[in-house]
């Protein structure tokens, strides 16, 4: 049975712009489904109304279901019981996703603690270092102690990503993880994702325009052109098999040189989909 | 902030978000369509219009001579026959001398504006475009102004000289240039980089031509709109300036010099009283609007804008 | 954290000097005899000997102005002509009244500034929302002085609820409900500008930060709305410092107008005095004494600021 199941969904913005229109996907349990599409295509809108969050005066149609309960007919109360319970999100950009002005421990415990998995302050507290260490984190406990500005960029993004996955979320949605990240850290950062989709199971939604990170997590893809689906298969498939539609989304001109580097540095296996 | 840079927008969130590639979708609506009509734009540019225009036509609308008064006529309330707006203690038609007090006050609160902008923009050019000694002694001095709350360097200017509205407008654009020229420099070290002047100055251009051509018509427009939001303030500084003595001298009529005249009948005669504190406050609230409205107008290329308090 | 309050406070030295140098100038470059613009026209020969002796007015203006301010660092801010008393003395007793009044005014203005801010920001598009902006536009552009007119043509002599000015009632007994009551007024006429123009910045600083990627991220978290607004207020806080310690040094400059309306005895008031019998010592003393809180309020801030937000101290 699938974790996510999105059917129809469709978002208008005042203006009569359809950001999404008419988009259907699932992703089981433990599975990978990538959104691949370039800017402007509805990727990261489709994947923040799964969320809930489609931005202010959004018109939303079609259905999205959580392993069985409704998202789109919970109120506030309920939003807050699945976000970050249920649905871990990972933001594109962890220097203007983490608090800035608190230490990386607190935040974590806070989110804990908002959700029960903690019981009182000193255990959430004590949980934390675990918790980063699980995220790939080597120093847990400096980085607790850390303000986010202290941290190098691969490690702020390992703290997110602890903190998006540390109440055993059913579902994680990652925006665009390795945008911010060099080349190095991508691939790491990556396999983390793969990682925690394997051994805890979790079903993964990633948004991304990188074809490189896209055949890095494998499991399937769905490609987005102007808010609808153009293309959807294993990962192999679509973006080997099909040579327009990837070269569609290669055409997003962000930055090629940082994927060549990634591939230079040996960071991607030569062939699509690879996966270790 | 402070003794260094003063704040050029709110300390914001988290400092400078970095941009990074968001995608841009259609997330803020208000840019898809066209902005509408700014209905708050026209009124305050039709109010302040109208303030000039009866100011400088004070000879032709005021009913009385505004320095002549009768011993009879002597305060007034508000509504008496043939004194619309009341008399003073020296039983002067309050109308006539409130009309033709605009001329003063108005040039007291635009002119330094104007000098400020010019002065403002010449010194933060050259200190953008001028050399490392250049630019710290600029910013140096300017701090050294700056530190002075606006009032005081006001006062402090205009005890050196003899009252009247010369000192008015001297000791105000002393106040407003350093806040000029600090737009003026930040604005241009914001494009500073920008391809067009290095293009132009690998080209040879020199650094006249370079300020004339090149920075002068990007630096403009910001300056413009942030002095347009200076008026309200320097009108109100100038009327300051008068009630505390410093300004016109007594036969000519000034709003803040009629607060100071009518002060004294504040307490048998209130609403005579108040009406040149309403006036400026009217005049303040119409400028302030204007520069508000002008300032969005320009949208975010605005948005770093000091606001106009100093 | 220490190193950086260093580094502020040296920055503060060069300032402070050109401070006292404007200052200086004010008295040295008076047009005309300045011994007579600072005695006045009648003062007896004897008087105008010492004085010039004092000043050292035969010596170069660097000579003079270095032993002004050896005077003014060991606290000698020279006599008042008006008063005949030292400038220090007057402005001492003057000092504690101006605090008292711009500290009870600085209460509003976090207040009123906080509230009309956090709602405007909360509801951009609702009747309150804007109501709360338009108040804050108005606030902004009401100068003090008239305000003050206003609020005693009101609230004193029309509806009689409140005094119009000093600080205690002739037969009031001297408590402190009394000074209270005479405190209202004014303090409300010195603190509507820097009011409404908190309310603006702090606006407009939590309105992006309620708008931006942390917000978001917060409420991915599942956070409450309550704890997200306490994060983004927090995040929103460094704005309100600093333009809270830009009013607040503001405050000490308009109370030149409140006080005089209110005849509330502070340094505003003497100020005022000075200037109407041309007492250039006591206007000099004035001036400085402001000009250098305005500096030392701005270097509070800045260690307010490093507090808070640790990216400025590192």
């Amino acid at each position: 049975m699938s974790v996510l199941d999105v059917a129809g969904l469709a978002v208008e913005y005042p203006g009569g712009v359809r950001a999404v229109d008419g988009v259907s996907f699932s992703v089981d349990a433990g599975e990978a489904l990538v959104l691949l599409g370039e800017s402007g295509s509805g990727k990261t809108t489709a994947a923040r109304t799964v969320l809930g969050l489609p931005g202010r005066g959004a018109r939303v149609s079609g259905s999205v279901t959580l392993s069985g309960t409704d998202l789109r007919a919970l109120d506030a109360r309920g939003w807050s019981r699945v976000r970050g319970a249920r649905i871990g999100y990972v933001p594109q950009d962890p220097t203007g996703s983490l608090d800035p002005l608190r230490r990386i421990g607190p935040q974590l415990a806070e989110v804990l603690l908002r959700h029960r998995r903690a019981d009182g302050r000193r255990a959430a507290r004590e949980a934390v270092p675990a918790l980063l260490a699980e995220a790939g984190v080597a120093e847990p406990e400096r980085v607790a102690r850390a303000y986010p500005h202290e941290l190098s960029g691969g490690l702020r993004q390992r703290a997110a990503i602890a903190i998006a996955v540390c109440c055993g979320p059913e579902l994680l949605i990652a925006d665009e993880p390795t945008t911010a990240l060099d080349a190095l850290v991508r691939g790491r950062v990556l396999d983390l994702f793969d990682e925690l989709r394997r051994r805890r199971g979790i079903a993964l939604l990633l948004v991304t325009h990188d074809l490189t990170a896209a055949r890095r997590i494998g499991g399937r893809v769905a490609v987005l052109r102007t808010g609808r689906i153009s293309g959807t298969g294993p990962t192999e498939q679509v973006l080997g098999a099909s040579p327009g539609t990837a070269a569609d989304a290669e055409a997003d001109p962000a930055d090629p040189a940082a994927d060549a580097a990634d591939a230079a540095d040996g960071m991607v296996a030569a062939e699509p989909g690879g996966r270790r | 902030m402070t003794l260094t840079t003063k704040p050029t927008k709110p300390a914001g969130p988290a400092g400078p978000v970095e941009p990074g590639p968001v995608e841009p979708g259609p997330v803020e609506p208000g840019a898809v369509r066209r902005a509408p009509r700014d209905v708050l734009l026209l009124l305050s540019a039709g109010a302040a219009a109208l303030l000039v225009l009866l100011a400088l036509g004070a000879p032709l609308v005021a009913p009385y001579d505004p320095a002549a008064g009768s011993l009879e006529d002597r305060l007034l309330d508000p509504g008496a026959p043939g004194h619309l707006l009341g008399t003073d203690g020296q039983g002067r038609d309050v109308l006539s001398r409130l009309l033709w007090a605009g001329r003063a006050s108005l040039v007291g609160g635009l002119v330094p504006v104007l000098v400020a902008v010019t002065a403002g923009t010449l010194l933060g050019i050259a200190a953008g475009l001028g050399g490392r000694v250049t630019e710290q002694v600029l910013l140096r001095t300017l701090d050294v102004l700056y530190a002075f709350p606006g009032v005081l360097l006001a006062i402090a200017v205009a005890t050196l000289l003899r009252p009247g509205l010369g000192a008015t407008v001297l000791a105000l654009s002393v106040v407003l240039t350093p806040a000029v020229a600090r737009v003026a420099f930040t604005e241009l070290r914001r494009i500073r980089t920008a391809e067009y002047l290095e293009a132009a100055r690998v080209s040879g251009a020199g650094g006249l031509d370079l300020a004339v051509r090149q920075v002068v018509p990007v630096v403009a427009p910001v300056v413009l709109v942030y002095a347009a939001s200076l008026v309200g303030l320097s009108v109100v500084y100038a009327a300051g300036l008068s009630f505390l003595g410093l300004g016109v001298a007594p036969p000519t009529a000034e709003w803040g010099a009629m607060l100071d005249e009518l002060r004294p009948s504040l307490f048998t005669h209130p609403w005579v009283a108040v009406q040149p504190a309403l006036v400026i406050l009217l005049v303040s609230v119409v400028f302030n609007t204007l520069g508000e409205r002008l300032r969005r107008r320009i949208g975010d290329s605005g948005a770093h804008l000091p606001e106009a308090g100093r | 954290m220490t190193g950086f309050l260093l580094r502020r406070l040296l920055l503060a030295v060069p300032t402070l000097l050109g401070v006292t140098v404007v200052v200086f100038a004010t008295v040295a470059l008076v047009p005309g005899d300045p011994l007579t613009a600072l005695l006045g026209p009648g003062a007896p020969p004897e008087a105008r000997h010492e004085l010039s002796e004092r000043l050292g007015l035969d010596e170069p203006l660097p000579l003079r102005y270095l032993g002004w301010l050896g005077g003014v660092a060991g606290g000698d801010l020279g006599v008042s002509i008006s008063a005949q008393r030292p400038v220090a003395e007057l402005l001492g007793s003057a000092l504690g009244q101006t605090l008292l009044l711009a500290g009870a005014a600085f209460l509003l203005v976090l207040a009123g500034g906080v509230l009309l801010g956090a709602l405007g920001a909360l509801r951009p598009n609702g009747p309150l929302g804007r109501l709360c902006d338009a108040l804050g536009t108005l606030a902004v552009s009401a100068p003090q002085y008239s305000v003050a007119l206003l609020l005693i043509a009101v609230f004193a002599v029309n509806l009689r609820w409140l005094p119009a000015g000093g600080t205690h009632d002739v037969f009031g007994g001297g408590g402190a409900g009394d000074l209270l009551r005479h405190l209202v007024l004014p303090a409300v006429a010195a603190a509507l500008v820097p009011l409404g123009l908190t309310a603006k910045v702090f606006r407009a600083a939590l309105s992006t930060v309620l708008a931006g990627e942390l917000a978001d991220s917060l409420r991915a978290r599942g956070l409450s709305r309550f704890a997200v607004l306490r994060h983004c207020v927090h995040n929103a806080s460094p704005a309100l410092l600093t333009i809270g310690g830009l009013q607040l040094a503001y405050l000490l400059e308009g109370v030149v107008f409140v006080e005089t309306l209110f005849a509330w005895p502070g340094v505003g008031r003497l100020l005022y005095d000075a200037l109407t019998a041309r007492d250039l010592p006591l206007v000099q003393g004035g001036v400085l004494v402001v000009a250098v809180a305005f500096v030392g309020i701005n270097l509070l801030v800045d260690a307010a600021h490093a507090a808070i937000d640790p990216r400025v101290r590192s």
